[in-house]
């Protein structure tokens, strides 16, 4: 009898976790059936984590001291002297040619207009970087309605959601071409986002992408990838179906194929 | 007992359900990206803080970032007159959010200070808008006429940053300037800054001078010029202005090019109508000949890593593309695409061979993998050809000229084939070379 009390308060006890568990998560995830369960393993090594990093890291810096944390110290003489052969009528031409450096802004009358725009701009920004707009963004329900309900399969409930977010991330993904060995430049992160579609956290590059994360194009590669995803928020996706769009596992920007044309 | 097992055997329920409910979280979301839209990255530079406001270094600097980031194609420098704030201090982050506002996914900040000593200091910081950090931070003292330079590295380092590929801006061009009737032209040597900026005559235009090459490690020039009626290979030393003749061969010297490393000059040389390549040791002066074909073995230019030549020959009947071992060996064709395809030219990053395909009466530029495959054509002019590579391999320039003779031109386009702009020259502009980054 005593085994058998045992054998049921320990199956009492991890009932009873499970369902605190699952409850604690419900709060946060907004009745979501699904308990989100973050398995993959980050990247260490990559440079992209460190810009990653929120800004106040940067702070310290603000004392007076010299800024630069790596001085490139420049040949003071530069230019080699030009050879003395032939150096005159070319000067001439260089002056000629040497027209002042671009256009420089002298749009000191037009201040007022520019302050107009400012505060305009500004309070557009706020409005947009508020995250209390999920209203807005639960328009884009189209979808939901052909989604095939009762297969059960979760790849064919996401299919829609995968196609709105690339028909989206088009857009704004510029691919590092131009850079030698495509095939090493494929980049996956892991994504969250809120119920208005913006970016919740910043993308954490996954470790299966980062072979390569000391290169420098694979740093400049992550860093487009990471752009995009930022660029293109907020992401309109069904808002009632939040649960399956929260997290995007593997958001993987793949250039090989916008390689060379 | 019986509510015991009961009490167990809803505890297995309860874990199976869980198990089941955590299967698919594990299956998240997967999106896999491989369509985009290639466009330049938004960069806001605005003019750099000067201690006297409207010194004109502060203009000037972010003036020519501006344009040389912009000239590249890939980045997109905003009009200042967008901007909703001037970066004061540009040891204090930047308002990110004002930034974002604009568009702005890059901004560069930065400061041009006269010091004592009357070196001129320049910082800037580059910043990431979006992730909110500082990507680079750099410092420059320099002589205040210097300025131009710095700016080019300047734009060097933010395209090293962002593309993750060596810039190219702090380079110079040299090539042919020609000017005159065309029935009587005046063909002197030149030298631009890669943006156009500080022309320079090296020759007066008393000789012909043809194909000049630049050193890969120093800024020195091989060239082919006829003093006294007879090509020869002269090498000029921009930072002395002195001019040495390579060597007093009997016969006709073409093509001259250096070897990465710089201690060697391969080139055509034309023997009783037979022309074959040699390579000569610039220490010792020793020179080796590499082929013995019958047919005209010319324009040779050796791989980065000094291993092989690439070059071209008719043996086959017409004019293609060959690679050799550096030693002679082993030659194999390797353009089969059709028409007649010349002056190749190794890529400084080892992965292309850019040549010029002539089919027909067009000339295009081209190209394609060490191995022939992967041909393509980047150019769709009359006659475009004698490509030379940036030093980061991402860049071509090459000579155009245009329909009945109206001039020729120096253009460059990039290597994905995009970017096609027209290089500032004084007057006519013929047979581009690419130098190094300047040390």
């Amino acid at each position: 009898m005593g085994v058998v009390g045992s054998l049921a308060l320990h199956g009492a006890i991890i009932a009873a976790t499970l369902f605190t568990f699952s409850h604690r998560l419900d709060i946060i995830d907004q009745s979501s059936p699904v308990v989100p369960v973050d398995l993959v393993s980050l990247s260490a090594k990559t440079n992209v984590t460190a810009t990653v990093r929120p800004a106040p890291r940067i702070e310290p810096q603000v004392s007076p001291a010299p800024p630069s944390p790596a001085p490139a110290p420049v040949p003071v003489q530069a230019p080699p002297p030009q050879p003395e052969s032939e150096a005159t009528p070319p000067r001439d031409a260089a002056e000629a040619i040497e027209k002042p450096p671009t256009a420089v802004p002298k749009a000191r009358p037009q201040q007022a207009m520019k302050d107009e725009n400012k505060k305009f701009d500004v309070d557009n920004v706020l409005a947009l970087l508020n995250k209390v707009a999920p209203a807005a963004s639960r328009t884009n329900a189209r979808t939901a309605e052909r989604t095939v309900r009762g297969i059960g399969d979760q790849n064919a409930m996401t299919a829609d959601l995968q196609a709105l977010l690339l028909s989206e991330i088009r857009a704004c993904w510029s691919p590092p071409v131009g850079a030698p060995h495509p095939e090493d430049l494929v980049v996956d992160f892991d994504v969250f986002l809120n119920p208005d579609g913006s970016v919740a956290r910043p993308p954490q590059l996954l470790a299966q992408s980062s072979s390569s994360s000391g290169d420098p194009y694979f740093r400049a590669a992550a860093e487009a990838a990471r752009r995009a995803i930022y660029t293109c928020a907020p992401y309109k996706l069904p808002g009632d179906r939040y649960s399956q769009w929260r997290e995007i596992g593997d958001f993987r920007f793949d250039p090989r194929q916008m390689m060379g044309d | 007992m019986q509510n015991a097992l009961r009490t167990i055997g809803a505890g297995i329920l309860v874990l199976l359900a869980f198990v089941a409910l955590i299967a698919p979280a594990s299956a998240a979301l997967r999106v896999d990206v491989t369509q985009g839209n290639i466009q330049p990255l938004p960069i806001a530079i605005p003019d750099f803080n000067t201690a006297e406001p409207g010194e004109s270094a502060g203009q000037n600097i972010a003036g020519v970032v501006r344009a040389d980031l912009g000239r590249s194609g890939i980045f997109r420098p905003l009009d200042p007159k967008s901007f909703l704030e001037q970066a004061k201090d540009i040891n204090v982050p930047p308002g990110f959010a004002n930034w974002r506002v604009i568009n702005a996914q890059a901004l560069v900040t930065g400061q041009a200070l006269m010091q004592p000593d009357g070196r001129l200091r320049v910082d800037f910081r580059l910043w990431d808008i979006y992730g909110e950090t500082q990507m680079l931070g750099l410092q420059y003292f320099t002589a205040p006429e210097n300025w131009r330079r710095i700016a080019h590295m300047i734009s060097d380092a933010i395209y090293q940053r962002i593309t993750g590929e060596k810039g190219y801006f702090d380079t110079r061009i040299v090539f042919i300037s020609e000017s005159g009737p065309l029935t009587n032209r005046r063909k002197r040597l030149a030298v631009i800054d890669e943006d156009g900026a500080n022309p320079i005559f090296l020759t007066r235009g008393d000789y012909l001078v043809l194909t000049p090459r630049f050193n890969p490690t120093a800024q020195m020039i091989a060239y082919l010029s006829y003093i006294g009626g007879k090509p020869r290979v002269y090498l000029f030393d921009l930072e002395t202005g002195r001019q040495q003749m390579l060597g007093d061969f009997p016969n006709m010297t073409f093509s001259p090019r250096f070897s990465p490393n710089g201690n060697k000059v391969v080139m055509t040389l034309e023997k009783n109508g037979n022309s074959d390549i040699y390579v000569m040791d610039l220490r010792t002066r020793a020179v080796t000949r590499l082929t013995t074909d019958p047919a005209i073995d010319t324009s040779p230019c050796y791989s980065p890593d000094g291993s092989q030549i690439v070059f071209e020959s008719d043996r086959g009947g017409a004019q293609q593309i060959y690679v050799m071992n550096a030693d002679g060996s082993n030659v194999r064709r390797i353009s089969f695409g059709g028409g007649k395809n010349g002056t190749p030219v190794w890529s400084p990053r080892g992965d292309l061979i850019a040549f010029t395909k002539q089919e027909g009466s067009t000339f295009r530029i081209g190209v394609m993998r060490p191995d022939g495959s992967g041909e393509r054509l980047l150019t769709n002019g009359w006659e475009d050809e004698g490509p030379t590579w940036a030093p980061n391999g991402r860049v071509l320039m090459f000579g155009r000229t245009l329909r009945g003779g109206r001039g020729s031109q120096i253009w460059s386009i990039d290597v994905t084939g995009r970017n096609e702009q027209k290089v500032i020259t004084p007057g006519d502009a013929s047979d581009p070379a690419w130098s190094p980054l300047i040390q």
